[in-house]
């Protein structure tokens, strides 16, 4: 791309960034350079938006980004690249609480545990939760997404909080206190039965059901 | 209070860990339900609670004690209806909570609300005279305090009847766990005599030393529903004589000996 693939136009509301091409670096090369020639005088601006026939989502979120944060121009950040505030580790989230539903069950914010969880210890998370380790009776697992051990779930596993019936709870070994997915809550039965795979649980029909996910193993 | 039903609040306390106390909650609390009374066992062990495992109700907890005094659901929501007893309730303690989440008053007013509704309230209060101890001892009438024949056992009974009696909570009962009447009459271990002596409170029951107890807690099924252990009887009768009922204690050193004289039969054929 050559000279002018940037061109700032002021309008009374704010500024419109117009753009020719999609090669990201010679576009932000070019914007660059225009804006540290006009010192200060943008700071603060309002940008409404990012103009051109062939740029891409991806690139003109690239330079929103790089607007508001590195020249603190107001930009408006579509509604799905927003970064999510993390949550911390102990997020309250009571039962009773009205959630909106948490749909995200095939992608979504993860949240990694290392190491074993034990009796007394509580993880909840808006997300995914990944246990690399066990988690034994008495610790409590609370996802808005879904829930997977990589080790042995003896404690209690509350996934899909909020009303997410497609969340799964799977482990490596699947023993646990209690299961809950979405308002279902279930025990295991008295004589139950420990089986030596790895099993998945989740909702069908209103109804919990625990099955292996390798069967052929 | 009102002229609804008004029951008892007894806590069961110790002082020391692992003299029993939650293994003697739980056979008082069914105990009392196999004779007809409704009653609730309430874990006041917030952080280690045990109770809901010793009974067998562990799985069945969604809401805890911690839930109903921030009002997070309603008191009967979080009691857990027992297997075996239709009158039998356990509220049970919040694991991922420390001893701080709830107070004396917020303690007198929850025990208050279960006294309306039950003939028994069943506090097993946690070891140590610190928080737990202050709040489990907040609502009770009556309290029970459990020891083992160990002189460090002894010791910490001691200073928490003081510690009973200075919160106004006077007449303590005494359990003597685990006693071992062979090693008892070998001089190896302290008498009943021996702790009645230190301790000056008035004996309710003593309970012998048996392996049935560890199967059955580790079964989830308490032992004074077990005819035929020695342990079990000692429980009833313990429940007896909550309820009011004057009942003889059980010779176990004469047990001891017959149990003795039997095999000594068996093996000498005497």
């Amino acid at each position: 791309m050559g000279k002018d693939s940037v061109s700032i136009k002021g309008v009374a509301e704010g500024i419109y960034i117009d753009v020719k091409g999609n090669d990201l670096d010679s576009i932000v090369g070019e914007l660059e350079l225009k804006l540290k020639k006009s010192g200060e005088f943008f700071k603060g601006a309002k940008c409404l938006d990012i103009r051109g026939e062939e740029i891409s989502k991806e690139n003109s979120l690239e330079i929103r980004l790089l607007l508001k944060y590195k020249y603190d121009m107001k930009v408006n950040i579509p509604e799905l690249f927003k970064i999510q505030p993390m949550e911390t580790e102990k997020a309250k989230f009571s039962p009773d609480e009205k959630q909106t539903v948490f749909n995200e069950v095939e992608e979504g914010m993860t949240k990694f545990v290392h190491g074993t969880l034990r009796s007394g210890q509580e993880v909840s998370f808006n997300g995914n939760i990944v246990v690399i380790g066990d988690v034994n009776p008495g610790a409590l697992l609370r996802a808005k997404g879904n829930i997977v051990v990589l080790g042995t779930l003896r404690g209690v596993a509350q996934a899909g909080i909020g009303g997410n019936t497609k969340a799964v709870v799977a482990a490596y070994s699947l023993l646990p206190t209690q299961l809950r997915i979405s308002d279902i809550i279930v025990r295991p039965p008295e004589d139950d039965v420990q089986y030596k795979y790895p099993e998945i649980a989740k909702v069908v029909n209103d109804k919990v059901v625990i099955e292996p996910y390798l069967p052929n193993k | 209070m009102d002229n609804e039903k008004l029951g008892t609040a007894i806590v069961i306390t110790s002082g020391k860990g692992g003299v029993g106390k939650t293994t003697t909650s739980a056979n008082i609390g069914t105990g009392l339900a196999a004779l007809g009374y409704s009653v609730v066992v309430l874990d006041a062990d917030i952080g280690l609670r045990n109770l809901d495992v010793v009974m067998g109700l562990e799985n069945r907890i969604v809401y805890d004690i911690v839930d109903v005094v921030q009002k997070n659901c309603r008191l009967k929501q979080a009691l857990i209806r027992d297997k075996r007893h239709e009158k039998l309730y356990l509220l049970p303690a919040a694991q991922t909570k420390d001893k701080t989440a709830v107070s004396p008053d917020q303690m007198v007013e929850l025990i208050g609300d279960l006294k309306k509704d039950y003939d028994y309230i069943i506090i097993d209060s946690p070891a140590g005279i610190e928080q737990g101890f202050q709040y489990s001892i907040a609502g009770a009438d009556r309290a029970i305090i459990v020891t083992t024949p160990e002189i460090s056992a002894v010791r910490d009974a001691d200073r928490v009847i003081g510690l009973l009696e200075a919160n106004e909570l006077h007449d303590p009962k005494l359990i003597i766990n685990r006693i071992r009447p062979d090693m008892v009459k070998r001089g190896d271990m302290m008498n009943i005599e021996d702790i009645l002596d230190i301790l000056a409170v008035d004996l309710i029951g003593v309970v012998p030393d048996d392996e049935s107890i560890v199967i059955a807690t580790n079964k989830g099924e308490p032992i004074v529903t077990e005819e035929r252990a020695l342990s079990g009887r000692a429980y009833r009768n313990i429940v007896r004589r909550i309820t009011g009922e004057e009942v003889e204690f059980i010779n176990l050193e004469a047990d001891e000996e017959s149990k003795l004289s039997k095999v000594f039969k068996l093996i000498f054929g005497k």
